[in-house]
Protein backbone atom coordinates (compact mmCIF):
# COMPACT_ATOMS: atom_id res chain seq x y z
CA UNK A 1 0.00 0.00 0.00
CA UNK A 2 1.12 3.31 -1.11
CA UNK A 3 2.01 5.63 1.27
CA UNK A 4 -0.01 8.92 2.10
CA UNK A 5 -0.12 12.27 3.41
CA UNK A 6 -2.29 14.92 3.83
CA UNK A 7 -2.98 17.93 1.26
CA UNK A 8 -4.13 20.92 3.12
CA UNK A 9 -6.84 23.22 0.73
CA UNK A 10 -7.84 25.81 2.85
CA UNK A 11 -8.64 26.73 6.54
CA UNK A 12 -11.73 28.36 7.90
CA UNK A 13 -14.04 28.18 10.62
CA UNK A 14 -17.27 26.43 11.29
CA UNK A 15 -17.41 24.40 8.40
CA UNK A 16 -20.73 22.98 7.41
CA UNK A 17 -19.43 19.72 6.17
CA UNK A 18 -22.47 19.66 3.69
CA UNK A 19 -20.36 22.04 1.56
CA UNK A 20 -17.74 19.60 0.57
CA UNK A 21 -20.59 16.99 -0.52
CA UNK A 22 -20.45 16.14 -3.90
CA UNK A 23 -16.60 18.35 -4.01
CA UNK A 24 -14.10 15.73 -5.15
CA UNK A 25 -10.78 16.44 -3.80
CA UNK A 26 -7.55 15.53 -5.69
CA UNK A 27 -7.00 12.53 -7.63
CA UNK A 28 -11.13 11.43 -6.92
CA UNK A 29 -9.56 11.50 -2.97
CA UNK A 30 -12.28 12.46 -0.39
CA UNK A 31 -12.44 15.81 1.44
CA UNK A 32 -12.19 15.56 5.23
CA UNK A 33 -12.19 18.16 7.70
CA UNK A 34 -9.54 18.43 10.59
CA UNK A 35 -10.97 20.90 13.07
CA UNK A 36 -8.62 21.94 15.75
CA UNK A 37 -9.03 25.08 17.70
CA UNK A 38 -12.30 26.35 16.53
CA UNK A 39 -10.30 26.19 12.86
CA UNK A 40 -11.43 23.99 10.03
CA UNK A 41 -8.87 22.51 7.40
CA UNK A 42 -10.31 21.01 4.77
CA UNK A 43 -7.86 17.78 3.64
CA UNK A 44 -7.42 14.82 1.47
CA UNK A 45 -5.13 11.58 1.39
CA UNK A 46 -2.71 11.83 -1.76
CA UNK A 47 -0.03 9.34 -2.43
CA UNK A 48 3.27 10.11 -1.42
CA UNK A 49 5.02 8.93 -4.60
CA UNK A 50 3.72 11.82 -6.65
CA UNK A 51 3.22 14.58 -3.65
CA UNK A 52 6.34 13.80 -1.58
CA UNK A 53 9.35 16.01 -2.53
CA UNK A 54 10.48 13.93 -5.61
CA UNK A 55 7.33 13.57 -7.09
CA UNK A 56 6.55 17.11 -6.27
CA UNK A 57 9.89 18.34 -8.14
CA UNK A 58 8.84 15.86 -10.82
CA UNK A 59 5.14 16.82 -11.11
CA UNK A 60 5.46 20.50 -10.54
CA UNK A 61 7.31 20.56 -14.38
CA UNK A 62 4.35 18.56 -15.91
CA UNK A 63 1.99 21.32 -17.05
CA UNK A 64 -1.06 18.94 -17.11
CA UNK A 65 -0.40 17.90 -13.45
CA UNK A 66 0.36 21.60 -12.29
CA UNK A 67 -2.88 22.22 -13.83
CA UNK A 68 -5.15 19.52 -12.32
CA UNK A 69 -4.03 20.46 -9.27
CA UNK A 70 -4.87 24.27 -9.40
CA UNK A 71 -7.69 23.61 -10.73
CA UNK A 72 -8.90 21.24 -8.29
CA UNK A 73 -7.59 23.06 -5.45
CA UNK A 74 -9.16 26.30 -6.50
CA UNK A 75 -12.95 24.53 -7.13
CA UNK A 76 -12.16 23.21 -2.83
CA UNK A 77 -11.49 26.72 -2.05
CA UNK A 78 -14.28 28.70 -4.09
CA UNK A 79 -16.69 26.32 -2.82
CA UNK A 80 -15.40 27.39 1.11
CA UNK A 81 -14.36 30.78 0.28
CA UNK A 82 -18.52 31.67 -1.00
CA UNK A 83 -19.72 30.17 2.46
CA UNK A 84 -17.40 32.52 4.68
CA UNK A 85 -13.93 33.84 5.80
CA UNK A 86 -11.45 31.14 3.97
CA UNK A 87 -7.49 30.99 4.15
CA UNK A 88 -6.37 28.94 0.93
CA UNK A 89 -3.27 27.49 1.29
CA UNK A 90 -0.43 27.28 -1.16
CA UNK A 91 0.01 24.78 -3.85
CA UNK A 92 1.09 21.71 -2.70
CA UNK A 93 1.08 22.16 1.22
CA UNK A 94 1.22 18.27 2.51
CA UNK A 95 1.46 16.86 6.31
CA UNK A 96 2.39 13.41 7.38
CA UNK A 97 -1.01 13.01 8.73
CA UNK A 98 -3.44 14.71 10.53
CA UNK A 99 -1.43 15.10 13.97
CA UNK A 100 1.12 17.25 11.41
CA UNK A 101 -1.85 19.19 10.65
CA UNK A 102 -3.01 20.11 14.11
CA UNK A 103 0.53 21.19 14.64
CA UNK A 104 0.78 23.50 11.89
CA UNK A 105 -2.67 25.10 13.11
CA UNK A 106 -0.79 25.10 16.37
CA UNK A 107 1.81 26.64 14.96
CA UNK A 108 0.16 29.01 13.07
CA UNK A 109 -3.25 29.79 15.25
CA UNK A 110 -2.63 33.41 15.96
CA UNK A 111 -1.62 34.46 12.59
CA UNK A 112 -4.08 32.15 11.01
CA UNK A 113 -6.97 34.11 13.20
CA UNK A 114 -5.77 37.40 11.91
CA UNK A 115 -5.83 36.55 8.32
CA UNK A 116 -9.55 35.15 8.38
CA UNK A 117 -10.87 38.13 10.49
CA UNK A 118 -8.83 40.07 7.37
CA UNK A 119 -10.53 38.33 4.81
CA UNK A 120 -14.07 38.20 6.30
CA UNK A 121 -16.69 39.27 3.91
CA UNK A 122 -14.03 40.62 1.51
CA UNK A 123 -13.01 39.26 -2.03
CA UNK A 124 -10.06 39.59 -4.10
CA UNK A 125 -10.30 41.43 -7.56
CA UNK A 126 -7.65 41.25 -10.18
CA UNK A 127 -7.08 44.31 -12.28
CA UNK A 128 -4.00 44.43 -15.16
CA UNK A 129 -2.96 47.68 -16.76
CA UNK A 130 -2.17 47.28 -20.80
CA UNK A 131 -1.16 49.23 -22.78
CA UNK A 132 -2.62 48.91 -26.92
CA UNK A 133 -0.48 46.89 -29.07
CA UNK A 134 2.35 49.47 -30.55
CA UNK A 135 0.70 50.36 -33.71
CA UNK A 136 3.23 49.68 -36.64
CA UNK A 137 5.27 53.06 -37.52
CA UNK A 138 3.06 55.10 -40.10
CA UNK A 139 4.73 55.87 -43.02
CA UNK A 140 7.02 58.70 -43.38
CA UNK A 141 4.99 60.97 -44.54
CA UNK A 142 6.00 62.04 -48.18
CA UNK A 143 6.75 65.62 -48.11
CA UNK A 144 5.06 67.81 -50.81
CA UNK A 145 7.99 67.38 -53.05
CA UNK A 146 7.05 63.84 -53.60
CA UNK A 147 10.59 62.82 -52.10
CA UNK A 148 11.22 60.57 -49.65
CA UNK A 149 13.36 61.63 -46.22
CA UNK A 150 17.05 60.67 -46.71
CA UNK A 151 20.22 60.87 -44.68
CA UNK A 152 20.18 62.90 -42.04
CA UNK A 153 16.00 63.60 -42.46
CA UNK A 154 15.52 60.19 -42.03
CA UNK A 155 17.69 59.97 -38.63
CA UNK A 156 16.22 62.68 -37.51
CA UNK A 157 12.70 60.97 -37.71
CA UNK A 158 13.68 57.99 -36.40
CA UNK A 159 15.00 59.41 -33.18
CA UNK A 160 11.96 61.46 -33.21
CA UNK A 161 9.81 58.47 -33.04
CA UNK A 162 12.00 56.61 -30.48
CA UNK A 163 11.66 59.49 -27.90
CA UNK A 164 7.92 59.54 -28.50
CA UNK A 165 7.44 56.36 -27.35
CA UNK A 166 10.04 56.75 -24.69
CA UNK A 167 7.99 59.30 -23.67
CA UNK A 168 4.90 57.55 -24.16
CA UNK A 169 6.27 54.94 -22.01
CA UNK A 170 7.22 57.26 -18.85
CA UNK A 171 3.64 58.80 -19.92
CA UNK A 172 2.24 55.18 -18.90
CA UNK A 173 3.98 54.18 -15.68
CA UNK A 174 3.38 57.66 -13.95
CA UNK A 175 -0.36 56.92 -15.06
CA UNK A 176 -0.26 53.28 -13.78
CA UNK A 177 0.89 54.79 -10.23
CA UNK A 178 -1.77 57.07 -10.16
CA UNK A 179 -4.57 54.04 -11.15
CA UNK A 180 -2.82 52.01 -8.74
CA UNK A 181 -3.08 54.39 -6.16
CA UNK A 182 -6.70 55.72 -6.30
CA UNK A 183 -7.54 51.79 -6.56
CA UNK A 184 -5.58 50.86 -3.38
CA UNK A 185 -6.56 54.13 -1.26
CA UNK A 186 -10.27 52.69 -1.92
CA UNK A 187 -9.96 49.33 -0.80
CA UNK A 188 -9.03 47.36 2.32
CA UNK A 189 -5.64 45.82 0.71
CA UNK A 190 -3.41 45.56 -2.40
CA UNK A 191 -1.02 43.75 -3.62
CA UNK A 192 1.25 44.03 -7.14
CA UNK A 193 2.36 41.13 -8.84
CA UNK A 194 4.85 40.79 -11.69
CA UNK A 195 3.84 41.63 -14.81
CA UNK A 196 2.97 38.53 -16.59
CA UNK A 197 4.84 37.21 -19.69
CA UNK A 198 2.74 37.87 -22.85
CA UNK A 199 3.81 34.47 -24.03
CA UNK A 200 1.62 33.51 -21.34
CA UNK A 201 -1.54 35.39 -21.50
CA UNK A 202 -1.23 35.90 -25.14
CA UNK A 203 -2.05 39.68 -24.83
CA UNK A 204 -0.62 42.49 -26.83
CA UNK A 205 1.02 45.97 -26.08
CA UNK A 206 2.64 45.63 -21.96
CA UNK A 207 1.29 44.80 -19.55
CA UNK A 208 1.79 47.69 -16.90
CA UNK A 209 0.12 46.44 -13.83
CA UNK A 210 -0.64 43.53 -12.25
CA UNK A 211 -2.65 43.70 -8.92
CA UNK A 212 -4.58 42.69 -6.54
CA UNK A 213 -7.05 44.37 -4.31
CA UNK A 214 -9.01 43.17 -1.23
CA UNK A 215 -12.67 44.42 -1.70
CA UNK A 216 -15.26 44.63 0.71
CA UNK A 217 -18.36 43.47 -0.40
CA UNK A 218 -19.99 46.08 0.31
CA UNK A 219 -18.22 48.44 -1.38
CA UNK A 220 -17.76 46.07 -4.54
CA UNK A 221 -19.90 48.33 -7.01
CA UNK A 222 -18.40 51.38 -5.64
CA UNK A 223 -14.96 49.93 -6.92
CA UNK A 224 -16.07 48.66 -9.93
CA UNK A 225 -17.80 52.20 -10.50
CA UNK A 226 -14.15 53.94 -9.50
CA UNK A 227 -12.71 51.53 -12.15
CA UNK A 228 -15.12 52.61 -14.77
CA UNK A 229 -14.27 55.81 -14.44
CA UNK A 230 -10.32 55.13 -14.51
CA UNK A 231 -10.90 53.45 -18.02
CA UNK A 232 -13.00 56.22 -19.14
CA UNK A 233 -9.95 58.42 -17.73
CA UNK A 234 -7.79 56.85 -20.02
CA UNK A 235 -8.93 55.71 -23.24
CA UNK A 236 -5.25 55.03 -24.10
CA UNK A 237 -5.08 52.15 -21.81
CA UNK A 238 -6.75 48.71 -21.18
CA UNK A 239 -8.00 48.67 -17.50
CA UNK A 240 -9.03 44.38 -17.57
CA UNK A 241 -10.46 43.53 -13.96
CA UNK A 242 -11.76 40.48 -13.10
CA UNK A 243 -13.34 38.72 -10.03
CA UNK A 244 -14.48 38.46 -7.31
CA UNK A 245 -11.91 35.45 -6.61
CA UNK A 246 -11.02 33.89 -3.17
CA UNK A 247 -8.52 36.10 -1.54
CA UNK A 248 -5.48 34.43 -2.71
CA UNK A 249 -3.23 37.48 -2.62
CA UNK A 250 -4.34 38.43 0.73
CA UNK A 251 -4.26 35.34 3.18
CA UNK A 252 -1.47 33.78 2.41
CA UNK A 253 1.50 34.21 5.64
CA UNK A 254 4.45 35.02 5.26
CA UNK A 255 6.73 33.51 7.68
CA UNK A 256 8.95 35.87 9.98
CA UNK B 1 -18.09 47.88 -17.54
CA UNK B 2 -22.35 48.14 -17.99
CA UNK B 3 -24.81 47.90 -15.57
CA UNK B 4 -25.73 44.78 -17.32
CA UNK B 5 -22.37 43.25 -16.78
CA UNK B 6 -22.11 44.43 -12.90
CA UNK B 7 -25.04 42.75 -12.14
CA UNK B 8 -24.47 39.92 -14.08
CA UNK B 9 -21.04 39.52 -11.72
CA UNK B 10 -22.79 39.65 -8.73
CA UNK B 11 -25.34 37.04 -9.63
CA UNK B 12 -22.52 34.38 -10.52
CA UNK B 13 -20.82 33.02 -7.04
CA UNK B 14 -16.93 34.46 -8.09
CA UNK B 15 -15.38 34.88 -11.12
CA UNK B 16 -13.69 31.77 -12.95
CA UNK B 17 -9.70 32.16 -12.21
CA UNK B 18 -7.90 32.22 -15.47
CA UNK B 19 -4.89 29.58 -15.12
CA UNK B 20 -2.14 32.06 -15.14
CA UNK B 21 -3.62 33.97 -12.93
CA UNK B 22 -3.99 30.96 -10.26
CA UNK B 23 -0.13 30.19 -10.66
CA UNK B 24 0.68 33.34 -9.94
CA UNK B 25 -1.55 32.92 -6.65
CA UNK B 26 -0.64 29.60 -5.53
CA UNK B 27 2.41 29.16 -6.40
CA UNK B 28 3.99 33.03 -5.98
CA UNK B 29 7.06 33.31 -3.99
CA UNK B 30 8.33 33.75 -0.73
CA UNK B 31 8.32 31.30 2.06
CA UNK B 32 4.37 30.38 3.20
CA UNK B 33 2.87 28.77 5.24
CA UNK B 34 4.18 24.74 4.87
CA UNK B 35 3.77 21.65 5.59
CA UNK B 36 5.36 18.68 6.77
CA UNK B 37 6.36 17.52 3.15
CA UNK B 38 6.22 20.85 1.67
CA UNK B 39 9.10 21.33 -0.70
CA UNK B 40 10.65 24.67 -1.13
CA UNK B 41 8.68 25.95 -3.99
CA UNK B 42 11.50 28.38 -4.90
CA UNK B 43 13.83 25.50 -5.99
CA UNK B 44 11.87 24.51 -8.53
CA UNK B 45 11.93 26.68 -11.80
CA UNK B 46 9.37 28.16 -11.94
CA UNK B 47 9.92 30.23 -14.45
CA UNK B 48 10.92 27.49 -16.92
CA UNK B 49 7.40 25.69 -15.85
CA UNK B 50 5.24 28.84 -17.37
CA UNK B 51 7.06 29.39 -20.15
CA UNK B 52 7.55 25.59 -21.55
CA UNK B 53 4.55 23.87 -20.01
CA UNK B 54 1.95 26.50 -19.69
CA UNK B 55 2.11 28.83 -22.78
CA UNK B 56 -0.52 27.05 -25.67
CA UNK B 57 -3.08 25.92 -22.84
CA UNK B 58 -3.04 29.47 -21.01
CA UNK B 59 -3.41 31.13 -24.47
CA UNK B 60 -6.28 29.15 -26.07
CA UNK B 61 -8.06 29.65 -22.08
CA UNK B 62 -7.58 33.33 -22.26
CA UNK B 63 -8.78 33.55 -25.46
CA UNK B 64 -12.05 31.77 -24.72
CA UNK B 65 -12.85 34.23 -22.11
CA UNK B 66 -12.75 37.00 -25.10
Amino acid sequence: MPETGRYLYAITRHLDPEVLVDIPGLDGGHLDVVEHRGLAVVVSSVDLDEYGEEGLTRNLERLEWLEEVARRHDAVVQALAVKGPTAPLRLATICHDDAGVRRRVDEWHTALQQVLDRVDGRMEWSIKVLTPARKPEPAAAVPAGGEKPRGAEYLRRKKAQAEARLADDEVALHTVEQIHQTLASRTVASRRLPPQDPRLTGHEGTMVLNAAYLVDALDEQAFLSEVQALQAAHPGLVLDHRGPWPPYSFAMLEQG
Amino acid sequence: MTTAAVTETESRALGEVALVDLLDRLLGTGVVLAGDITISLAGVDLVEVRLHALISTVRSEMARQR
